[in-house]
């Protein structure tokens, strides 16, 4: 049975650990809402990130996608986000 | 921690001290690790969806992109919450992290809103229980 990718979530502990492996500053800490909250900028990342790719690949009249679809679609990701 | 004594005391000794930028490097890549699983089960999940199959180079391009951003997130998130004299991320700096994209910034705004009424809910159910425990100790008596 297929999971929703609504369902499909980062836990709290990889955000957590993640973000704090980025700090510059020790002391830097992360508040509990904000990881959620991160967790959700992440997942939304993605899936801009799949579903662009996918569109590329439609776009292309192509079945399997592609690293190539991906390139395409990278630079404007990175320049939304 | 592995003592060091005994690997120095034996001069046969071929193994590498495990030095902290191992252990910092190895840290790292189970972060890696963690971010590629998710990020293959959603691609999973929405190629489904879309009837159609990512490539495993593709899958592992956007893990690596994410953990990229994530470290641009991260610094941006320490730069906010340092600007406004906190040592703690809070959910506000998140709300800036967002603000290049209106319909991002609007989905994060509606998130935000719905964790904080999923708190006053947890806060007022266990003010419920509370209230009910107090009520059952003074009915013993």
């Amino acid at each position: 049975m297929a999971e929703s990718s609504a369902e499909i979530t980062f836990k709290k502990e990889t955000v957590s650990k993640l973000l704090s492996s980025f700090f510059k500053e020790e002391k830097t800490k992360v508040g509990a809402d904000a990881v959620i909250l991160m967790a959700e900028m992440l997942h939304v990342f993605v899936q801009e990130a799949a579903q662009r790719t996918i569109k590329q690949a439609e776009a292309e009249d192509c079945d399997r996608v592609d690293i190539e679809h991906f390139e395409k679609i990278l630079p404007q990701l990175l320049l939304d986000f | 921690m592995l003592s060091t004594t005994s690997c120095l005391a034996n001069v046969n000794c071929r193994e590498k001290m495990p030095t902290a930028m191992d252990e910092e490097e190895r840290k790292l890549q189970r972060l890696k690790a963690a971010v590629h699983y998710t990020v293959g089960r959603l691609c999973q999940s929405i190629g489904e969806d879309h009837q159609k199959e990512f490539s495993r180079q593709v899958i592992a391009a956007i893990a690596e992109t994410t953990f990229r951003q994530c470290d641009i997130f991260a610094k941006d998130l320490e730069a906010f919450a340092r600007h406004a004299k906190r040592s703690t991320v809070s959910v506000e700096d998140v709300k800036l992290t967002a603000r290049r994209s209106t319909a991002l910034s609007n989905f994060i705004q509606r998130k935000s809103e719905e964790i904080a009424s999923a708190n006053q809910e947890q806060r007022d159910t266990r003010k419920k229980i509370a209230g009910k425990r107090k009520n059952k100790d003074t009915e013993m008596v």
